[in-house]
């Protein structure tokens, strides 16, 4: 019973302080969530807890990201951005609180069809896991390359595997030469905080400096807010078409089934196939917003679940980035040997606490966003500056680094935070690709070097 | 378009000179309070977990100190956020529009799509018209017609 609570609370602490996270238009999600998760492992929260946790703090997060989206026009976050042009085409018609209540309710719909969805296919293709366990290094390296081929450097990415790999381990050899122990936490904050690391080095460079000189504040256009709205909880049902309804069920359940594509990629493909079917801008708009969110909702949250429930080892794109401390934040949960989420919770389990996740964020951040949107953006807009933002993102990188392995694991993460935030923001090496060179390198220089 | 500009930047004198600011993850800073905010973030978040480090041991059971010492590292990466934000203010520009139309005949003159066309699939759709009727948005879908009329 008291675990039952204890994952209640902590899936009320992963919604509150996501709710707000979300309305901070920009933000890079695997920078985000990567520090905050590794914060719940490490303080040793139960896994139960930290599933909860995550699961609430995934939902609430994109409820309220829909936020920026509708109200000013500039993605959330990345996983929003196919869907700006819908969202601009409302916001100029006067109608953003409609853009943002028919995203909302799609999301919500998405990821209360995705959780039995992905259980049960993740149950289903546990049966060869065994397959998967006994083969971990190579199928690291072949995903990377699959992985590294479709990100958005392409074939760069391809071609920096080897290097990037003979990169990481000889930090590793290093780093292993003074302190007698393997770092893992160190390198991945290093690329998750990356992109953030890279526009501060650009500040600091006398050369580069030049692409990120702005000469006035960056401006704002928040679209005002015309209340047509009576009560506090919205059926997310009704906001809703019945048409809407249908396809938004439809194409979440198929996205929970394509763990292995980028939500970003099955968000703008669902897109395109239901708006070309649909009519009429206003209503072509409005059910693209609904099945958009849908679908990145539902993708998000099965990537997260059926690799964890099927092999423990991270097979997708958002496991390799958001979710990744969930598989692996040493001491706590590792994945050569597997010992994460995967051998402590069953598929029962995965389900209970999944929902106890859902539940409480769509509980606080689904009212939240349907009342409150444009006074709390305002708020955050007005009150908490970015230099804050940044600034705390540094310092707890710092913390964790520091935590794990004092003054070399903050050398380290800066070090890996530089040469692949370069490679992420000016060749497209993206995040995904980099966690999984890193998985693969002991496999790969094994088997080219012997070592 | 009537915008109404209100200015939420404090320091927008500060600006004579061209160039200052600088775009960090997609929203303007000053370098220079960047890098106080970095450093004093940095140092309460370090500070509080070698405090801990150093105080806890003789207060809590060992094996938790690191837990709590990471607890108070937090919480001071929490109080820089604060701090920071009430030191350096937001350099943003938020422009909160009165009327938000432009008109919405230049919207779908943008998207290339045909006004009269629009209006009949809402007409001939009652799901459509409901919810727009709901929504209280029917109106700006009407005067359509009448721009078109004109």
């Amino acid at each position: 019973m008291s675990l039952l609570v204890t994952a209640i609370l902590f899936a009320l602490l992963g919604a509150i302080v996501f709710s707000l996270i979300g309305l901070i238009s920009g933000t890079d999600e695997t920078a985000i969530m990567v520090p905050l998760t590794l914060l719940v492992i490490l303080l040793g929260a139960p896994p139960a807890a930290v599933f909860s946790f995550f699961m609430a703090a995934v939902l609430a997060k994109h409820l309220t990201h829909a936020v920026p989206t509708a109200l000013m026009g500039i993605p959330g976050d990345t996983t929003a951005v196919p869907l700006i042009d819908h969202a601009n085409t409302l916001r100029r018609m006067g109608m953003p609180h409609i853009a943002l209540r028919k995203m909302i309710s799609g999301g919500i719909i998405g990821a209360f069809i995705a959780l039995p969805t992905a259980v049960l296919l993740g149950q289903f293709l546990g049966q060869f896991a065994e397959f998967f366990k006994s083969s971990t290094g190579i199928i690291f390296t072949l995903a990377a390359i699959l992985i590294a081929f479709f990100s958005k450097g392409k074939w760069v990415s391809v071609l920096m595997i080897i290097p990037f790999a003979f990169f990481i381990k000889s930090l590793d050899l290093v780093s292993f030469s003074i302190l007698d122990k393997h770092l893992s936490i160190s390198f991945f904050l290093g690329i998750a905080i990356g992109p953030i690391f890279c526009d501060l080095l650009f500040a600091t460079s006398s050369s580069a400096k030049k692409t990120i000189e702005r000469d006035k504040p960056k401006e704002y256009h928040l679209a005002p807010e015309t209340k047509t709205w009576k009560g506090y909880f919205p059926n997310p049902l009704k906001i809703l078409t019945g048409r809407q309804q249908i396809f938004t069920s439809i194409t979440t359940f198929i996205s929970s089934l394509t763990f292995v594509f980028s939500p970003v990629g099955m968000t703008s493909l669902m897109g395109e196939i239901v708006g070309s079917r649909t009519k009429g801008a206003y209503k072509k708009s409005t059910t693209s917003l609904a099945v958009m969110n849908g679908v990145t909702e539902s993708t998000y949250i099965a990537e997260v679940i059926i690799p964890l429930i099927a092999f423990g080892i991270p097979l997708s794109p958002v496991a390799l980035g958001p979710g990744s401390p969930l598989f692996n934040a040493p001491p706590v949960f590792t994945v050569d040997p597997i010992n994460n989420l995967h051998t402590y919770l069953t598929s029962w389990e995965f389900f209970l606490y999944g929902a106890i996740g859902l539940i409480v964020a769509s509980l606080i951040a689904y009212p939240f966003s349907m009342n409150y949107a444009r006074k709390a953006s305002v708020l955050v807009m007005k009150l908490v500056s970015q230099e804050a933002i940044v600034a705390m993102f540094i310092g707890l990188a710092c913390l964790l680094a520091f935590h794990e392995a004092q003054l070399v694991g903050i050398v380290l993460t800066f070090t890996v935070a530089a040469v692949g935030g370069l490679l992420n923001r000016i060749l497209g090496i993206g995040a995904g690709v980099q966690f999984m060179i890193f998985y693969a390198s002991t496999w790969i220089m094994m088997t080219l070097f012997g070592i | 378009m009537a915008n109404n500009h209100k200015s939420s930047a404090t320091d927008l004198n500060e600006n004579k000179k061209t160039k200052t600011y600088l775009e960090i993850l997609g929203d303007t800073i000053l370098p220079n309070q960047l890098l106080f905010a970095v450093l004093l973030s940095i140092g309460i978040s370090l500070g509080g977990y070698n405090i801990g480090l150093w105080l806890l041991p003789s207060i809590a059971s060992e094996s938790m100190v690191a837990s709590y010492s990471l607890l108070i590292g937090i919480l001071g990466s929490v109080i820089s956020l604060v701090l920071c934000s009430i030191l350096f203010k937001p350099k943003r520009i938020l422009v909160e529009e009165e009327t938000s139309s432009e008109s919405m005949r230049q919207v779908f003159e943008d998207l290339q799509l045909d006004p009269l066309e629009e209006l009949e699939l809402i007409e001939n759709d009652p799901i459509t018209k409901k919810e727009l009727e709901d929504f209280g948005v029917l109106n700006s879908f009407l005067a359509l017609r009448e721009e078109q009329k004109k």
